[in-house]
């Protein structure tokens, strides 16, 4: 009787899935990417998402970014038609019962730009005001804009000197000389155009592979702190390589203090520049072992993530990629390499046959360990024909964390869609952690994380003499690490709160090692909390 | 009477020579490739000497160079009246017939002069399919890197294949192995369902014929089902115990799903069935890696690296082996295999310099 009880419990726990899928009211988003007959590349790249709390209330709210129209075939200078508002980028307010309001116009934000065809998103602190600022990229020119604190922003791309131009896709914040001011670093994706588009494919026409048009530099900016950037990126060492950057993601993977870059470049070695702490960076995948598959091929790197999966303190990095690929997990080993193991965590068997975007390692469960989320979809949005086994629309990954193995997660999801953006939060403050994804040519899809019995613990810090965000900073809560940051997945802005999931712990100690160096613990924290961390004076 | 007889014989004695005169003419003519020429002396030498068979033949010739097949035709065929055992114009006569589509008539004159290869296309298209690759192989046999031989032969050995297929789906529709043929087929089209289908019917019928669990779990394989692909090549496995490939797919598969040790141990076995084998050296090397045991991964591929200096799958052997020696603190060796690597690595893969 006993025995039938437990089998009995352990189905429904079985069954239960981890997201309630959901379509809040008031979010009536749609990307438009407006895929042509021309299958010009940029079509299939968009769009972001970051979910931010930008008027600091406490809830967070959404930013969405959208493509642009397309003209078939696009004519010279390329204009990308974005005065109808279905093509403006969207800002979304969350209210107190869990809807949306569209607030695009009263922020400001309704021109997105003429020229401009949207693609991703990133949110900082970069003024230290106390509110988070945005920055979208596009192919064309970027803008910055500038939270004024009131519920608006303003344009101030020209001042900043951040426009960019050229393909950017990915973008993060993060303090690489540790002086407490926000940098910026954005992926460019290849030297393309229009005009200089192509025809790939034989009996079906594609988008071209990665390799059709010449590789190109990202940019480093420097945050002066008086509300201008400096391009450092030939200074810095980051345009001394030319890749085809499509994900960014920061953390310091050699605990020497300074924050280092990991870029995921499609169809080519992957880079990791290494922070020399003057100002300067080195690349060093290949030397370190997080460049190519453990065969030595080159990986078709999309979305990535830099943080710590199997609880050894030290950050990690998976890399989303196409089918036959199989997603990268390279584990740092603590010497400045770093080894593959996706066949050990079992991401084998779980992604040989998907084309990853958007990723995030997020405690779902609240267990402890970090899950694996993964916005799935093929490039070529006629791969069916071309290849019977491989599928345009995929259903988004959720692999459980099993003491650092993974296996496939009962998500709730089943309908497959064209997923590109992630985004991970806590959007309806309950403790368990939530996902926003994009998808191209609909509505974003809202998953929102089941609530169990385990514990959990979601921190903000502030920093004071570092960077008002924090980004950069290693927090450690029972045996678990995150790396502050709200960068990383993929066109993507995260929930800037660090997430620990604590499993049955009442209490936990929390450590912060800071980007100034300040180290500070706090103990027998209460569980189910949102706290803020002060840094010291 | 005597000098009119007289008279008679030497003018058909200079009529014979003028014959022959016309025939080394066109000969030097067709040696300089002045094809109108050789054939205007050639016809003048068949209409002097109607017996002179060499220039029925020459002229024959001539035509097929200029490229004139149906020209050549009735030389050759005169030639043959003359002398019906005449291998050359056999020969002629088969090319010319058969260059016009003529495959039937030009068989047995291809026949008689011997020749396999003409011979053999010829049968491709009378549907003497057998007889072709029997043909072609005897030529290849002869010429084996000829392209054109290379690929009728092919061709020939395709449609022999389709055609033993066709009986057999027609006669045999609900038979095991015209659903494994059919699955065979949809596996080539990369239709993975439907070869699916047709390997579960076909197993139904027959579950234990050989090859058809090794096939299903290639399908399962090839749509990343590795769980579904090793439990056929598991079975495979058990009932041919001594198939190095099955032992090897399995392992594979294994290795797919992060089984390092039961992938280790399939990988052994494919190598101690068929020893050498640089894949599986390269999988027990990954295996052995997977399972912790650095030194017979180091040995795997130490050994893979002997039997195969070049190519990719040495190029991802010095990578795997840098990953292992980097992994084990040995930051030289690493370095060193890298540069073995980078050396042997497919353009495209590194980064471009600005």
């Amino acid at each position: 009787m006993r025995a039938a009880i437990l089998v009995v419990i352990v189905l429904q726990t079985l069954a239960t899935p981890t997201f309630d899928v959901k379509r809040p009211a008031g979010l009536d988003f749609v990307l438009q990417n407006s895929p042509t007959p021309q299958k010009y590349l940029i079509e299939t790249m968009p769009g972001g998402v970051a979910l931010l709390d930008y008027n600091n209330d406490g809830l967070l709210d959404m930013f969405l970014v959208n493509g642009g129209a397309v003209a078939s075939p696009m004519k010279m200078p390329e204009n990308f038609d974005r005065h109808d508002p279905k093509y403006w980028n969207r800002l979304y307010r969350q209210n107190r019962d869990g809807s949306f309001s569209d607030t695009t116009e009263a922020a400001g934000l309704a021109k997105a730009g003429e020229g401009n065809y949207g693609m991703g998103v990133a949110v900082g602190d970069y003024d230290n005001d106390g509110y988070p600022d945005l920055y979208v990229t596009s192919y064309g020119t970027n803008i910055l804009y500038h939270n004024n604190g009131n519920g608006t922003f303003t344009d101030v791309t020209a001042k900043a000197g951040v426009a960019a131009g050229g393909w950017s896709v990915s973008a993060g914040f993060f303090d690489y000389d540790n002086d407490g001011k926000l940098d910026l670093f954005v992926t460019r994706y290849m030297e393309w155009d229009t005009q200089h588009s192509k025809n790939c494919g034989q009996e079906w026409h594609t988008y071209c592979p990665p390799e059709e048009f010449p590789a190109t530099t990202s940019i480093l900016y420097h945050n002066r702190g008086d509300g201008t950037f400096e391009d450092v990126s030939q200074n810095a060492g980051i345009a001394v390589k030319k890749g085809r950057a499509l994900g960014v993601a920061f953390a310091d993977y050699d605990a020497d203090g300074y924050t280092d870059i990991f870029v995921a470049n499609d169809g080519m070695q992957q880079f990791l520049f290494h922070n020399n702490k003057n100002g300067t960076f080195s690349e060093r995948g290949m030397e370190a072992g997080a460049a190519l598959s453990e065969d030595g091929r080159r990986l078709s790197g999309m979305g990535a993530v830099f943080q710590d999966y199997d609880n050894d303190g030290r950050p990690d990095i998976i890399v989303t990629e196409l089918p036959r690929e199989i997603y990268g997990v390279y584990h740092n080993d603590g010497n400045g390499t770093f080894s593959y193991r996706s066949l050990e965590t079992g991401l084998g068997a779980l992604t040989s046959g998907s084309s990853g975007w958007g990723v995030g390692l997020e405690d779902f469960d609240n267990d402890g360990w970090k899950d694996l989320f993964v916005a799935q979809s093929h490039v070529l949005d006629n791969v069916e024909q071309i290849d019977p086994s491989l599928h345009y629309k995929q259903v988004p990954l959720l692999a459980f964390n099993h003491s650092g193995h993974f296996e496939r997660g009962e998500s709730g999801i089943d309908a497959p869609v064209a997923g590109r953006g992630a985004a991970f939060g806590d959007l309806n403050n309950d403790g368990f952690i939530d996902v926003v994804m994009t998808t191209l040519g609909g509505a974003p899809q809202i998953y929102l994380g089941h609530e169990n019995k385990q514990h959990w613990l979601t921190i903000t810090l502030r920093g004071t003499r570092s960077n008002r965000d924090g980004f950069g900073a290693r927090v450690e809560v029972k045996g678990q690490t995150r790396f502050a940051t709200s960068s990383g997945s993929y066109e993507s802005a995260s929930d800037k709160r660090l997430h620990f999931g604590l499993g049955s712990a009442d209490t936990a100690q929390v450590e912060v090692l800071w980007p100034s160096g300040k180290r500070q613990i706090l103990s027998k924290v209460h569980v189910d909390q949102f706290l803020e961390v002060r840094e010291p004076e | 009477m005597i000098a009119l007889l007289l008279c008679f014989c030497f003018a058909w004695q200079t009529g014979l020579a003028d014959a022959r005169a016309h025939l080394r003419a066109g000969q030097e003519a067709d040696k300089n490739r002045q094809f109108d020429t050789a054939i205007t002396e050639f016809r003048k030498a068949t209409e002097m000497d109607p017996t002179l068979i060499e220039a029925f033949v020459n002229l024959g010739q001539a035509y097929m160079e200029k490229g004139e097949y149906s020209n050549a035709v009735t030389p050759l065929t005169r030639a043959l009246e003359l002398n019906c055992e005449l291998a050359p114009a056999h020969q002629l006569l088969g090319y010319a017939l058969l260059a016009q589509g003529y495959a039937k008539q030009a068989v047995p004159h291809l026949e008689k002069a011997g020749e396999q290869s003409a011979l053999g296309i010829a049968q491709i298209e009378t549907g003497q399919l057998s007889e072709a690759v029997r043909n072609l192989q005897a030529a290849l046999a002869k010429r084996p890197n000829d392209p054109d031989l290379l690929y009728y032969l092919g061709r020939a050995s395709g449609l022999l294949s389709k055609q033993s297929i066709d009986t057999l789906l027609a006669a045999y529709p609900d038979s095991a192995r015209a659903h494994q043929a059919l699955a065979e087929n949809y596996f080539v089209l990369r239709q993975m369902p439907q070869a699916e289908r047709e390997y579960q019917e076909a197993l139904k019928l027959r579950p234990n014929t050989p090859d058809l669990h090794l096939e299903l779990g290639e399908v399962y394989a090839g749509a990343f089902q590795w769980d579904k692909a090793e439990e056929e090549f598991r079975t495979e496995t058990r009932l041919q115990p001594g198939n190095a490939e099955a032992a090897y797919r399995l392992g594979n598969a294994l290795l797919q799903q992060g089984k390092a040790r039961p992938a280790r141990f399939e990988l052994q076995r494919a190598n101690q069935l068929l020893p050498n084998m640089p894949e599986t050296l390269y999988g027990l090397g990954k295996a052995a890696a997977l399972d912790g045991d650095a030194t017979a991964a180091q040995q795997a591929w130490t050994q893979l690296l002997a039997i195969e200096r070049e190519g990719s799958l040495a190029a991802q052997t010095h990578f795997a082996l840098a990953g292992l020696y980097r992994k084990q603190g040995k930051i030289a060796q690493a370095d060193r295999e890298l540069q073995e690597f980078k050396k042997l690595q497919s353009p495209g893969a590194q980064a471009q310099p600005q």
